[in-house]
C-alpha cells in the first residue's frame, strides 16, 4: 500500500539503514494498519462497502462521463459453480473475494490467482458478502457460523472459531467489519427460532471481546416489547446479517437487525419485539447499546431492516447534520440524525400497501389486513423486500441516495394449526419488477427513476467521483448512469447477472472498477495507451 | 422501460420462483411408511409419558419447548434425547422415566418430525386445503368479476375460466387469480422506413427489441430502439393495475367465486 510504503521509507530515511548500504526491504510491509481505514487511499478498497460510511462512494474520476463510452475489459477472472455475490477488498495491490466455503486472491492488476482457500462446510449456502483485513491478516465466515482467519499472504489458516452452533441453524454470510483491534462478525438464521447476536472478536487471539444480543434478557430495556411468561423472547430471531458502518468521530457502530421469528406468525409475540428489525448504534469498544430505531415494528413480513445504513453529513432543514440513511427492505426510507438516533424523515421509496401511516416516532403504521393470513394477505412488498442486501450509495456530488427498489406482490399466509415455530407460514410471489431510483434525502421524494425490466434484481451500486453511477439491468446488461438524472451513459450485454455491489480501485495510475456477472469477476478499465 | 414481461431473464425468474415453490410444497423425500409408524408410536409414547410437561406436539407447557431445544438439534437417533430420559433432570425437576430403547427411539424420531415440522414451515404445503381459502363471498365476487374488477372484459365463467377450480391446487388458483403465468406480449415495430412489423416479444430491453414475427412460431428479428418506434400490448396489464387496487375482501370474495365455477 502506497501509504505504508511511504511512512516506512520516512523511518527508513531517518535510519542508519541506508547508510550502511541495506535496501529497505520489509517483508512485512504488506498488512493493513487499521488506521488507515479511517481514510481508505484510493488504491485500495480495505473494507466491504469501501470505507466506514457506507455510501459506496470513489472519489477516483479517472473513468468519467467524458471517457466511459471507451471502457473496456482489463481482465476477467472465472470461479466454477457458484455465483459470486461478494465485493472484494483490494489491498496492497491483492483482490479477495468470496463465495461460500471460499476465498480467492488475485493479482489486483492482472487478475491472475495468488491462492484459493477452500472449507467445506454444512450449514445454509445462501451467499457469502466478503471478507475484512487487519493487518496481515484475512477473516472470513462460514456457512456452519464460523470465523476463520487467514493469513493474507499464502491463504493459510491461522485459526478457526465458532461464532454460534450450526447444528441450530446458524450460518454466517457477512464480511465482517474492523474496528482498530475489533473485528466486528454477525450471524444469519432463517428457519429456525433462534436468537441473533454481534460479536466483537480479537484479531490475534481470536477470544470474544463483546456480544451484543438483538433480544434483551428479561427486565432489560427493549424487553417489555415481548410478551412476559412465554419463550417468545428467547426463539427471537434478529439476524446481523450485513456489514454495519462506523462513525469514528462519534466512535458509534450503526448495525441493522433481522426479523423475529417465527417469520410469519406474529401472534405468539404480541409487541414490537426489540431489537429486531432494528437500526442499532452500539459502541464498538464495549458493545453497549447508546440508541435504536426501529424501521419495522413487530414484523410479520421477513423485512430485515439490514440494509447498510449509510453515514453522511449534510445540510438538514437549514442545519448541518450528521445523517444516517437507510432504504429499508419494507419500502421506508429513513434518515435519522445518528448522534443521538432522533427521526428526521420516513417516506416510502416505492409503492407499498402494507402501511396506513406513520407514527409520531417515524414508524410505518401496518394495517392489520396486511397481516399474514390463513387465507393469504396480499401484500407489496413480499418477503423478499422492496430492497435486499444489494448496496446502496450516497453521492455528495449530487447530493442524492441510490437504491435499487422492487415492485414485489406476494400473498402472504399463515399456515400454523399449533404453537408457531420457524416461518408458520410463506408467501407466494406473484409479480415483480426493479428500478435503480434516486432519493432526495430531506424528504425521501423520488428525484428520478429508472426502470431495469421485470424480476427481482439484486445488483448493487457504486458511484464515483467520475459522476457515474454503475449497477446492472434485470436483462443481462451492465449500466453506467448519470447519477444527476439517471440517463444511460454506458451498458453492455454481459449475458449474465451483476448479482453483487460494484467497487473500484486505482493502480499504476489505472482505474478499474469490478462488476461480478454469475461465476466470473470482470474488471473494467479505459484502454492502455 | 415500460412494464413490459417476458424477458427472458425475468421469464427465468419466474421459472425459478415457481420451481421454488413447488419444492417447497412437496418438501423433501417422503418418510417410508416404517418411519411415519415410527412417529406415530412415538407421539402416542410421548404424550403419555412427557406431554403433561412438555405439551402434547413438544411446544412446551410446565417445561420447555422441544421443537427447537440444542439437544435435539444434536442428536443423532436418540443418543442424546435416550439419556435424558432414562436418567432425568433432577435438578430442573425432571424425573428420570423407565422406557426402553425401542420407546425412546420411537420418542425421537417423533421429536426429530416436529423439529423438521418447524424447519419445513416455510413453505405452504401443496395440499393446502381450499376451504382456509374460502372466506368470502361468493355472489359478491361475481358482481366484482362483472363490475369493479373489469375481468368480464376478458375472462368468461363458463369460457376460459370453466373448471378453472379443478386446475391448480390452492394457493396457485389464487396466485393464478391475481396473475396468471406469463403471456406473450405483442409488439408494433415501426421501421425508418415506415414499414410495420407485428409480432409476439421475444427479448425487450432498453436497447434492443427481438420478437417473432406474426406469433411465437415466426421468424426471429431485432432492431436498435433508438432506431425504431416500438408500440406494446401486454395481455396481463389489467392483472398489474390490479394488484395494488384490490382489496383483501375482495380478493377473498372473487377467490370464493372462482372456486364456485367447478
Amino acid at each position: 500500500m502506497k501509504c505504508s510504503f511511504a511512512r516506512f521509507l520516512t523511518l527508513a530515511l531517518a535510519t542508519p539503514l541506508l547508510g550502511l548500504g541495506i535496501f529497505p526491504f520489509r517483508t512485512s510491509a504488506q498488512g493493513l494498519d487499521p488506521a488507515v481505514l479511517l481514510k481508505p487511499p484510493t488504491d485500495t478498497w480495505p473494507t466491504y462497502n469501501g470505507d466506514y460510511s457506507g455510501r459506496r462512494h470513489s472519489t477516483l474520476d479517472q473513468i468519467n462521463a467524458s471517457n466511459v463510452n471507451s471502457l473496456t475489459l482489463a481482465w476477467a477472472f472465472r470461479i466454477r459453480g457458484s455465483v459470486i455475490k461478494s465485493t472484494p477488498l483490494v489491498v496492497n495491490g491483492v483482490l479477495y473475494f468470496t463465495t461460500p466455503d471460499n476465498v480467492w486472491a488475485v493479482d489486483a492488476r492482472y487478475g491472475h490467482q495468488i491462492w484459493h482457500y477452500h472449507r467445506a462446510s454444512e450449514g445454509d449456502h445462501i451467499g457469502q458478502r466478503g471478507v475484512a483485513i487487519y493487518k496481515d491478516y484475512v477473516f472470513f465466515e462460514t456457512p456452519d457460523a464460523h470465523l476463520v482467519s487467514l493469513n493474507a499472504k499464502d491463504g493459510t489458516v491461522r485459526w478457526d472459531v465458532p461464532l454460534a452452533d450450526g447444528k441450530l441453524g446458524y450460518f454466517a454470510t457477512m464480511a465482517p467489519l474492523v474496528i482498530r483491534d475489533h473485528v466486528i462478525a454477525g450471524v444469519s438464521g432463517d428457519v429456525t427460532d433462534i436468537p441473533g447476536f454481534l460479536v466483537s472478536i480479537d484479531p490475534e487471539s481470536g477470544a470474544v471481546q463483546w456480544r451484543w444480543n438483538t433480544q434483551p434478557k428479561p427486565g432489560e430495556p427493549g424487553s417489555e416489547t415481548w410478551p412476559k411468561d412465554s419463550d417468545a423472547i428467547r426463539h427471537g430471531g434478529g439476524m446481523t446479517w450485513m456489514t454495519g458502518t462506523y462513525d469514528p468521530a462519534l466512535n458509534l457502530l450503526y448495525w441493522g437487525t433481522g426479523n423475529p421469528n417465527p417469520v410469519l406468525a406474529g401472534e405468539g409475540r404480541p409487541g414490537d419485539n426489540l431489537f429486531t428489525c432494528t437500526i442499532v448504534a452500539l459502541n464498538p469498544d464495549t458493545g453497549k447499546l447508546v440508541w435504536y430505531f426501529q424501521p419495522s415494528p413487530h414484523d410479520v413480513h421477513d423485512w430485515d431492516a439490514v440494509q447498510t445504513p449509510v453515514l453522511f453529513d449534510a445540510e438538514f432543514k437549514g442545519q448541518p447534520r450528521k445523517l444516517l440513511a437507510q432504504a429499508s427492505r419494507n419500502g421506508f426510507f429513513f434518515v435519522l440524525d445518528r448522534t443521538t438516533g432522533e427521526h428526521l424523515v420516513t417516506e416510502p421509496f416505492i409503492e407499498q400497501t402494507w402501511a396506513s401511516g406513520v407514527d409520531k416516532r417515524g414508524r410505518p403504521v401496518a394495517k392489520p389486513e396486511a397481516t399474514p393470513s390463513p387465507d393469504g394477505a396480499l401484500v407489496s412488498p413480499g418477503s423478499d423486500g422492496a430492497t435486499n442486501w444489494m448496496a446502496p450509495s450516497f453521492d455528495p456530488q449530487s447530493g442524492l441516495f441510490f437504491v435499487n427498489a422492487r415492485r414485489l406482490f406476494s400473498v402472504y399466509y399463515n399456515t400454523v394449526t399449533t404453537k408457531a415455530e420457524g416461518w408458520g407460514g410463506r408467501d407466494r410471489i406473484l409479480w415483480a419488477n426493479s428500478t435503480i431510483r434516486a432519493l432526495d434525502y430531506r424528504t425521501g421524494k423520488v428525484v428520478w427513476n429508472h426502470e431495469i425490466g421485470d424480476g427481482e434484481s439484486i445488483a448493487g451500486i457504486l458511484t464515483t467521483a467520475g459522476r457515474l453511477l454503475f449497477t446492472a439491468d434485470n436483462s443481462g446488461n451492465l449500466l453506467v448512469l448519470n447519477p444527476a438524472n439517471g440517463e444511460t451513459l454506458w451498458h453492455l450485454n454481459m449475458g449474465g447477472a451483476l448479482q453483487a455491489s460494484p467497487m473500484t480501485y486505482q493502480l499504476d495510475g489505472r482505474q478499474y472498477v469490478i462488476l461480478p456477472v454469475d461465476n466470473v469477476l470482470y474488471a473494467f478499465a479505459l484502454p492502455q495507451k | 422501460m415500460r412494464n413490459v414481461s417476458i424477458l427472458l431473464l425475468l421469464s427465468a425468474a419466474f421459472l425459478l420462483a415457481s420451481l421454488d415453490l413447488h419444492s417447497q410444497a412437496q418438501g423433501p423425500p417422503q418418510a417410508s411408511s416404517e418411519q411415519r409408524a415410527a412417529v406415530d408410536r412415538g407421539r402416542a409414547q410421548f404424550q403419555q409419558a412427557c406431554g403433561f410437561c412438555h405439551g402434547p406436539d413438544a411446544t412446551g407447557a410446565r417445561g420447555p419447548d422441544l421443537v427447537r431445544s440444542a439437544l435435539l438439534a444434536h442428536d443423532v437417533n436418540g443418543d442424546l434425547i435416550g439419556e435424558v430420559i432414562r436418567n432425568g433432570r433432577p435438578d430442573k425437576g425432571m424425573p428420570a422415566l423407565p422406557l426402553n430403547a425401542a420407546q425412546i427411539s420411537d420418542i425421537s424420531a417423533f421429536l426429530h418430525s416436529r423439529s423438521k415440522e418447524a424447519i419445513e414451515s416455510s413453505g405452504v404445503p401443496s395440499d393446502y386445503p381450499f376451504e382456509k381459502l374460502l372466506t368470502g363471498n361468493a355472489d359478491k365476487g361475481k358482481a366484482y368479476f362483472e363490475g369493479a374488477g373489469g375481468c368480464s372484459k376478458c375472462h368468461s365463467p363458463t369460457g376460459d375460466l370453466a373448471g378453472i377450480a379443478h386446475k391448480y391446487n390452492s394457493i396457485e388458483l389464487q396466485a393464478h387469480m391475481l396473475y396468471p403465468d406469463e403471456k406473450p406480449v405483442l409488439a408494433t415495430v415501426t421501421l425508418a422506413t415506415g414499414e410495420q412489423l407485428s409480432g409476439t416479444v421475444s427479448h425487450i430491453d432498453d436497447f434492443s427489441i427481438g420478437i417473432r414475427i406474426g406469433d411465437k412460431n415466426g421468424w426471429y428479428r431485432s432492431f436498435p430502439r433508438s432506431k425504431v418506434k416500438v408500440e406494446l400490448t401486454d395481455p396481463l396489464a389489467a392483472h398489474r393495475e390490479l394488484l395494488p387496487k384490490v382489496s383483501q375482501t375482495q380478493m377473498h370474495d372473487l377467490f370464493t367465486y372462482l372456486y364456485s365455477l367447478k
